[in-house]
């Protein structure tokens, strides 16, 4: 086997990560690079448990009280949703989430109460059941309660 | 003087007859480190500053009325820390990025950039690659250098400034003097960093014992002078500790690991404090397991977790066979080399046992607790010994036979593609701490939460500003990254 050949071979792998990068840095500096930050709306910052993201737009004006587009396989698998925050927060069974939506604007009456505690009921999390049982939240029969996480099509 | 060259007849200087492959081999080992560092630089300066362990000492340096009062009261932060340097550089950077009117991201986050950077430039320095077969080890060595668990320590980690990444820079440059031929200023140069490194964390005393190993290995540019010079200030350091009643942390000071399980502090007190020795041999013994074989982490080994759980993550097994066949190189250069006597070592070698006894040393500061931070410039310089040993072992291919060639050849390519492979998940690592790291200010200053806030106006204000440019950094969410990550970068 030539040297040539073995020292292809040996230093391969460190040029294809060479290029990678090179590559990556010549989509960076075109905006885009490795794994670059997220567009999302309010509602799927939320359900990716970006909390900073969801309160950098809510300081910006986002209305944490608008229902909000959610691409497929973040909280649903197959189907899109457009889900208030709150809801995303209980269905991505984020209790902080939930908490910091609260503490910045976002309201909940008690049809909403009922549709929270329905998701919940569906994916358990006991910091959410708190925080909703806090806000008055009683078990309640969920048969026949259309979510907005269900597929609607 | 003697000059060799002219005495053999020669009419020039070896420096002039340098074969001009020589610097295209350096040329094109630095072009391989900027092209891979850029992006990792990218990464690293997306991490917003972190709550933990940064925002209390930016607001004891903003706070403090004078540079001179910091430097006073910093002797009294801590029974067992002397760390003064850290909260005057959180001063002074602070002050840049007000003066400059720079954001303190900006300005925190590009000094640790900037320590990459140096700590790469000085990595390329000190295996020096001049001839074709070294460029093949450094496509080998520079990998390993990123890859180690213990290099991303010094990237994850900010205090607000990470000082595990200064100590690397100054035992690395120190490292570096001493491969070339003494000059008058290395005594000096040594002390500085030495002072430097000290006063920033106790971890400094790898940049004496970087000069005490360099000089036992007769490195040549280490002499008499720089190991009595850096001695007395080593010496003089312990005195002033002692002065101000300053005392070694035990054990039960932080948490730590034991078999499978990551103990707290105070666990740790309960368990061990009684009858420490054992555990500390433990830690030793696992400070040096880490670097030669990535294993334990933080004290804890994960193939224990594993075992138990019944389930072994990808990043285990690629990370435990990648440093165990590094380092069974290793083991091969030292027994092939290191036994010869000492006077006849060539460069390399003095430069391997210098390396390697560093890492051994390094192994011993995880005494009273592990973390990867601690055994950072032994990851350094574990990447310095695999540089040499691959290299040693590919000048050897042209005697070998064509299958013992081969295999190899083989050997060598596969953990070039593991480490390789270790080195492309820190971009993964630094995105998680980026994402994690902005959303822990979240948590700070909650609005509904207001009558916990600070009651200082300049304390109020700094953690006001650092919130607000934490919240303004965007970030990706490993929502959006590749699922497999976690199961193959993440341990």
């Amino acid at each position: 086997m030539g040297r040539v050949v073995q020292s292809l071979a040996i230093v391969a792998p460190c040029v294809v990560l060479t290029a990678l990068s090179a590559w990556w840095t010549v989509s960076l500096a075109l905006g885009g690079g490795l794994w670059p930050p997220d567009q999302v709306t309010l509602s799927e910052a939320v359900a990716t448990r970006n909390n900073a993201e969801a309160l950098r737009l809510i300081q910006q004006g986002a209305d944490p009280n608008r229902p909000g587009f959610v691409r497929d396989g973040l909280l649903t698998n197959g189907y899109d949703v457009t889900v208030r925050p709150v809801e995303a927060a209980v269905a991505a069974q984020r209790a902080d989430s939930l908490r910091m939506l609260l503490a910045n604007g976002a309201s909940v009456d008690d049809e909403e109460l009922r549709v929270l505690s329905c998701i919940e009921e569906q994916r358990h999390d006991s910091g959410v059941r708190e925080i909703l049982e806090a806000h008055g939240a009683a078990h309640i029969a969920c048969d026949g309660v259309r979510l907005p996480t269900d597929r609607t099509r | 003087m003697s000059v060799p060259a002219f005495e053999n007849g020669m009419l020039c200087l070896p420096r002039m007859l340098e074969d001009p492959r020589r610097s295209r081999a350096m040329l094109l080992s630095l072009v391989v480190a900027t092209l891979i560092t850029i992006p990792l630089a990218d990464s690293l300066y997306r991490i917003p500053i972190q709550v933990s362990d940064s925002l209390e000492p930016m607001v004891v340096a903003r706070k403090a009325d004078s540079t001179i009062s910091l430097l006073e009261n910093s002797a009294t932060f801590s029974p067992t820390t002397f760390r003064p340097a850290r909260y005057l550089q959180a001063r002074w950077l602070l002050q840049l990025a007000d003066r400059a009117s720079l954001s303190y991201n900006t300005v925190f986050r590009g000094v640790h950039v900037a320590l990459l950077v140096l700590l790469i430039a000085l990595f390329v320095a000190a295996v020096r690659p001049r001839e074709w077969t070294d460029v093949v080890a450094f496509g080998v060595a520079f990998p390993v250098l990123i890859g180690m668990h213990t290099f991303l320590a010094m990237l994850l980690e900010a205090f607000p400034v990470n000082h595990y990444a200064e100590v690397s820079v100054c035992a690395l440059a120190v490292f570096v003097l001493a491969q070339h031929q003494p000059k008058w200023y290395v005594p000096i140069v040594a002390s500085l960093l030495l002072i430097g490194a000290l006063s920033v964390i106790e971890s400094g005393v790898m940049v004496w014992v970087t000069v005490l190993c360099c000089a036992a290995a007769g490195m040549p540019g280490i002499r008499r002078s720089t190991v009595i010079a850096t001695t007395v200030l080593f010496l003089g350091y312990l005195v002033l500790r002692h002065q101000l009643g300053i005392v070694t942390p035990g054990v039960g000071g932080h948490g730590s690991g034991f078999g499978a399980t990551f103990y707290s502090a105070d666990e740790v007190a309960q368990r061990f404090g009684a009858h420490p020795a054992g555990f500390m041999i433990y830690n030793v013994i696992g400070g040096l397991a880490s670097l030669l074989l990535a294993e334990p982490r933080n004290g804890v080994y994960s193939l224990l977790a594993a075992w138990r759980a019944g389930e072994i993550h990808p990043v285990v097994t690629i990370n435990i066979l990648s440093s165990l066949a590094s380092t069974l190189l290793l083991i091969w250069y030292a027994v092939m080399h290191v036994r010869t006597k000492r006077a006849d070592w060539p460069d390399a070698t003095r430069a391997f046992a210098a390396a390697a006894v560093i890492m051994l040393v390094n192994a011993a500061l995880t005494a009273a607790y592990i973390k990867d931070e601690i055994i950072s410039v032994g990851g350094v310089f574990y990447a310095v010994c695999t540089f040499i040993a691959v290299r040693a072992l590919i000048v050897t291919l042209p005697r070998r036979t064509t299958a013992a060639a081969f295999a190899i050849t083989l050997l060598l390519a596969t953990n070039a593609a593991l480490w390789t492979f270790r080195a492309s998940g820190v971009h993964y690592q630094l995105r998680y701490d980026a994402f994690k790291t902005r959303n822990d200010w979240v948590e700070v200053l909650r609005e509904n939460e207001r009558s916990e806030w600070p009651n200082d106006s300049r304390e109020l204000q700094l953690t006001r500003r650092l919130r607000a440019e934490a919240l303004e950094r965007h970030t990706a969410s490993p929502s959006f990254m590749p699922r497999w990550g976690d199961r193959y970068w993440v341990e």
